[in-house]
């Protein structure tokens, strides 16, 4: 759906210049969710603003359903920007204009039919829940509903693709979840290929089905959300989904060992098979349950309390259970 | 009484064609002047910056030169333009020439408080350069602009008075002629007094719209 081909952006300030994307190449299949996260300045929105090249890039293709965007003309990049619909994080709707008119405001630029404008941001509404608000103006509206109105806004040319950048950041942790809820529906019943750039973990685990994990411009990781939740291999993506455990020193008296159980895993008694098979003692630190897609993975942090050379044995047995083991000491 | 008042009335008409005739030609004029610098600017949707330098010079210049010395050099100008130096479709033309500068630099302040992030939203809608101008830049900064018409108008009415000292009519010339070479002091506070309520009704009038206009 969109390739990526050695992509880099540098900007150019008086005479200082940031390399804020070097050489990225990435895919996003056709109707995934695919975040983007990275601490702040990674390269995030340089990196979704070049998709459709609200920022041009200095190198480097950009395809979208097998059109190189590079190549395109003015007329037709314009075009093609109408197959890709955009929200932002500080919603940048009209002030001047109702939530109708705003709506609206992408179809009358391609001078479409006022019935067939009515027709369609009515639907809009419904579908984004704000049948009641036609007529207020943003300046009515809190920080979700506006954020509403930039999504149907972005969908009325019908896209293929909708990018997101911090569309959430803004929103308290209640209306985060409906908006990225309302993203998910519109993912599962009009198909279109979702772009999330964030910060938060919470935002992937909720809707991405894939993650690309950028820093310093480059992409040090990239997976399925359950692999990159699992089985987390970069220390900066350990960072983002809680992982690197950092636990107080009295705790750390045996081999403390960190745990994921994915899948099937999850529903053994493993531990407790542990224990009789290998006559341990473990202590359990901590422990929890998440759901990353609607997958559930159990994450322990355990102690064993043992000799060094059954650790080697005890691990293989863990991974022969499917259970991911890491061992912190 | 009835004697001031129609002493006033012409020269009140005067004022209000040469005012409301040099308004209309400096919307005209310095709109898209204002517009032009705007969108030139090298961080905006139609970067040139040779233009922008030079368009932004031309309007600093115009604005340094005092208004009285403006009028008399562009004599030439203005009996090209309009056949005649004297009388108050004459005055219009150094008013016009005064103003659009004035009001291009009030156009460009309003166009530049509209929130980029909003003009970048419909770049990536699909928008043209003109659509956005047009459909995103001004109606975002109407209230502002209402403001600044407003500004411009009573800019134009102080002028004029000055104009109507050369021979352009209007109040300023009957307040000088009669308050100050004849030492009528009546007609001299009476011209003073309705160019006070005519500058307090403009910007009443311009607060109440932009006001309407306003959706924030
Ligand atoms: N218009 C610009 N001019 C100059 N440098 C820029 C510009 N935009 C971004 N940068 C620089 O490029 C780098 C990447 O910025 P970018 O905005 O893509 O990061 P980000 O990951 O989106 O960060 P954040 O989470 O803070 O939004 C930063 O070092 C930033 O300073
Ligand atoms: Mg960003």
């Amino acid at each position: 759906m969109i390739n990526i081909i050695n992509l880099s952006k540098t900007y150019q300030k008086e005479n200082n210049t940031v390399e804020a994307l070097k050489n990225i190449n990435m895919k996003i299949n056709k109707g995934s969710i695919h975040g983007i996260i990275g601490f702040s300045g990674a390269g995030k929105s340089s990196l979704i603003r070049c998709i459709n090249r609200l920022e041009e890039p200095t190198n480097g293709e950009i395809w979208i359903d097998g059109i190189n965007l590079m190549e395109l003309n003015r007329d037709q990049l314009r075009k093609m920007r109408k197959r890709i619909g955009m929200i932002f994080q500080s919603f940048n709707l009209l002030s001047s204009k109702t939530v109708f008119d705003n709506i609206a405001f992408p179809l009358r630029l391609s001078k479409v039919p006022e019935s067939t404008v009515k027709e369609k941001v009515h639907s809009l509404l419904e579908l984004v829940g704000l049948k009641d608000k036609e007529k207020a103006y943003p300046s009515m509206l809190s920080g979700g509903q506006k954020q509403r109105v930039g999504i149907a806004r972005a969908l009325a040319n019908d896209p293929d693709v909708l990018l997101c950048d911090e569309a959430t950041s803004a929103l308290d942790p209640k209306t985060t979840k409906q908006i990225l809820h309302l993203l998910k529906d519109i993912n599962n019943s009009l198909g279109i290929t979702i772009v999330v750039v964030t910060h938060e973990m919470e935002v992937i685990k909720e809707i991405c089905d894939y993650v690309t994990i950028l820093e310093d411009g480059e992409i040090i990781e990239e997976g399925s959300t359950t692999r990159i939740f699992s089985d987390p291999r970069n220390e900066t993506t350990m960072h983002f989904v809680g992982s690197n455990h950092e636990l107080p020193k009295e705790f750390k008296k045996g081999k403390v060992l960190y745990l994921s159980f994915i899948g099937d895993s999850a529903g053994k008694p493993i531990i407790s098979k542990l224990i009789k098979e290998f006559d341990i003692e473990v202590n359990i630190l901590s422990g929890n349950i998440e759901y990353i897609g609607g997958k559930p993975i159990g994450k322990l942090t355990v102690e064993v309390d043992t000799d060094c050379s059954k650790i080697p044995e005890v691990i293989s047995y863990l991974e022969n259970n499917n259970v991911k083991v890491e061992v912190i000491k | 009484m009835s004697e001031l008042i129609s002493l006033l009335m012409p020269s009140l008409f005067e004022t209000l064609y040469m005012v409301l005739v040099s308004m209309i030609f400096t919307i005209l004029l310095g709109l898209p002047l204002g517009i032009t610098l705007v969108v030139t600017d090298k961080n905006h949707i139609l970067p040139n910056s040779v233009l922008n330098i030079v368009l932004s010079y031309i309007i600093n210049i115009t604005r340094s030169l005092p208004f009285i010395i403006l009028m008399l050099a562009i004599i030439p100008f203005t009996r090209l333009v309009v056949g005649t130096t004297i009388g108050t479709t004459a005055a219009i033309v150094p008013l016009v020439v005064a103003a659009t500068p004035f009001f291009a630099r009030i156009v460009e302040t309003s166009l530049k408080e509209v929130d980029y992030g909003v003009i970048e939203a419909s770049i990536a809608m699909g928008a043209s350069p003109f659509q956005i101008i047009a459909k995103v830049l001004l109606p975002e900064a109407m209230p502002s602009l209402v403001l600044g018409i407003t500004i411009t108008l009573i800019s134009i009415l102080g002028y004029s008075a000055m104009a109507g000292v050369v021979g352009g009519g209007g109040l300023g010339d009957l307040a000088v002629r009669y308050g100050y070479h004849r030492f009528q002091t009546d007609v001299m506070v009476a011209t003073v007094v309705v160019l006070i309520i005519i500058v307090q009704i403009t910007q009443s009038i311009g607060n109440k719209l932009s006001k309407i206009l306003s959706k924030k």
